[in-house]
């Protein structure tokens, strides 16, 4: 009892620090249009409407299919191209392995704030500025190092033996792969899949300097939109899509935590 | 035959997730290194040879020590900042007390916003007249009249600091909590039959042992944090008058603003030189743990 009281006492100021964000975009998205410069907590009265007439008025639909377009075709070439290489580093031996894992490293520390400049004269060359497709394709690039590290500590911890097992009983290297291995494996696919997908959905640098017209603008962008170079912003509306931009994120990351404190650690500190 | 075979599949199954790497990778990093020595106009287009031009040019700039200086700042602050709170808030978390499950996941929740959409709902919280922070601060008794926290560098910059804090905070408390909950329960329970007090087992046992995962974070965090551009980049666009640049968005500028792309890429490779030796740090320190671990 005495911990409990002491524990959340201590922890207040930091928890009202981490909701401090989440309070201002919700008590901003319910502020009726005349109330938008009052910095009063409390509207005198709670839009609510504001909600559904941010959809229209923030274009929010269409940023939302673009965010998920590129999320997910990011995630899906990241993961397929990342369970093989994963599977190669925890299982055989070959030349060159420490080179490979030494390129995802370094792969790992550059931001593509590093590269952009050269990133997007490869788009320009290759005609692929404004294509959803070109952002998905650089997003995998750089969550390649994350994804194979995180799913190589998983593999090494499904003992070889089932797999062996698998090939006594005369089963072909492919089947117990897929019959077995996977299976097992499913749930740091999951993890790995969802970390993979939220990283490219708040991803900002690569969108901004690639995607030129607003139908392709992802969320991030179409919201940087409507507050810059603006001479009155709807804040209203800003903060609601922000709010509902972010909300899904924030269920999945309060479902993930526990494997994230493992996950994380494993594939950090090995 | 068997045996050629057995000796391609590896290669086979790595090469996939290797091209998509390299591609976004290598044949940047190669523009870079071509456009850093070209006598580049503001349009991207490479004319000729420019030699060292590109180079001289950035080392004369005041703007990059400005920027440099203002990024060891950046990063320093928060990395330090961020070690300094979430390493007791984890030693809390770590122990059993009633809601420990909410408490761990409001701290974990600053990391679901993007860091650009953060910094958006920071522009209109920390906004001079219609700020929510100031109308907090005053019925708080903190202020007593409003503060344009952004229009000024002595605020601004601090501000962001302290929006990087909160943005960092919730990996590196993920990481200590895994850190925390590896050390072996039965080395406190021999401790404390020594008759060691709180104090004595957090130096002796905690600390130490804790010590690979905190040097993994300040690593992580310290790249992470050097490499971060949406934070400054919306609230202030390294204004007014590049008083709150870093090298990021400096780079940004230059490549993006003021067209000028060789300049740029100088300081892209800069920037690269500098991750690189990042990195060598981390192998070494990772490296140091898996022997550790033996």
């Amino acid at each position: 009892m005495k911990t409990t009281i002491v524990s959340w006492l201590v922890l207040a100021p930091l928890l009202a620090f981490c909701l401090f964000p989440f309070a201002v975009m919700f008590m901003s998205a319910l502020k009726p249009q005349t109330e938008l410069y009052d910095p009063r907590w409390i509207p005198s009265r709670l839009a609510w409407g504001n909600f559904i007439e941010m959809w229209q008025a923030t274009n929010f639909g269409v940023a939302l299919g673009n965010s998920l377009y590129i999320s997910t075709v990011s995630t899906a070439l990241t993961i397929l191209c990342a369970i093989p290489a994963a599977y190669a580093l925890s299982r055989m031996r070959f030349h060159g392995k420490q080179a490979f894992r030494g390129f995802l490293l370094v792969s790992q520390m550059l931001s593509p704030i590093v590269l952009i400049l050269g990133l997007f004269r490869l788009l320009v060359l290759a005609g692929a500025l404004d294509s959803k497709l070109a952002v998905a394709m650089i997003n995998t690039g750089f969550n390649m190092a994350f994804a194979v590290w995180m799913l190589e500590s998983y593999f090494s911890t499904i003992p070889r033996d089932l797999e062996e097992a698998a090939w006594m009983e005369g089963a072909s290297s492919t089947l117990s792969l897929r019959r077995v291995f996977l299976p097992l494996a499913i749930p740091a696919l999951v993890v790995t899949a969802l970390f993979t997908f939220v990283n490219t959905w708040n991803e900002f640098v690569i969108a901004l300097t690639s995607l030129r017209s607003a139908e392709n603008y992802t969320l991030p962008i179409q919201i940087l939109s409507l507050v810059s170079g603006r001479y009155s912003i709807e804040w209203h509306y800003v903060m609601a899509a922000t709010f509902v931009a972010t909300l899904p994120v924030a269920i999945v990351f309060a479902w993930l935590q526990r494997y994230l404190v493992t996950g994380l650690t494993s594939g950090a500190v090995k | 035959m068997a045996q050629k075979r057995n000796t391609a599949v590896p290669y086979g199954l790595v090469l996939p997730g290797f091209l998509f790497s390299a591609a976004i990778i290598l044949w940047p990093l190669f523009q870079l290194g071509s456009l850093s020595f070209g006598d580049v106009n503001r349009f991207g287009q490479v004319l000729g040879f420019g030699g060292l031009k590109n180079y001289s040019a950035v080392f004369v700039d005041p703007e990059l020590y400005a920027s440099l200086w203002r990024t060891v700042i950046w990063t320093v602050s928060i990395v330090a900042g961020t070690f300094i709170i979430a390493m007791p808030t984890s030693i809390i978390l770590h122990r059993d007390f009633y809601g420990r499950n909410i408490a761990r996941v409001i701290i974990m929740l600053p990391w679901a916003i993007s860091l650009a959409m953060l910094a958006i709902t920071a522009r209109l919280a920390l906004n001079g007249e219609s700020g929510m922070l100031n109308s907090a601060l005053i019925f708080a008794g903190i202020i007593d009249e409003n503060v344009a926290w952004l229009a000024s560098y002595r605020t601004a910059f601090p501000m962001q600091i302290i929006v990087g804090i909160l943005a960092t905070i919730p990996f590196t408390t993920t990481i200590f909590l895994g850190g925390l909950s590896s050390i072996p329960q039965d080395l406190y329970e021999a401790a404390k039959m020594e008759g060691a007090n709180g104090w004595q087992r957090f130096r002796r046992i905690t600390l130490p042992m804790m010590r690979p995962f905190v040097n993994i974070a300040v690593v992580l965090n310290t790249i992470y944090v050097f490499n971060s551009f949406p934070i400054i980049w919306v609230t202030t666009q390294g204004g007014p008058v590049n008083t709150t640049d870093i090298l990021v968005t400096y780079l940004y500028k230059s490549a993006f603003r003021f067209g000028k792309v060789g300049e740029a890429a100088v300081l892209s490779l800069i920037m690269f030189a500098i991750l690189l030796i990042f990195s060598l740090i981390y192998v070494r320190l990772a490296m140091k743990n898996e022997r550790g671990a033996q």
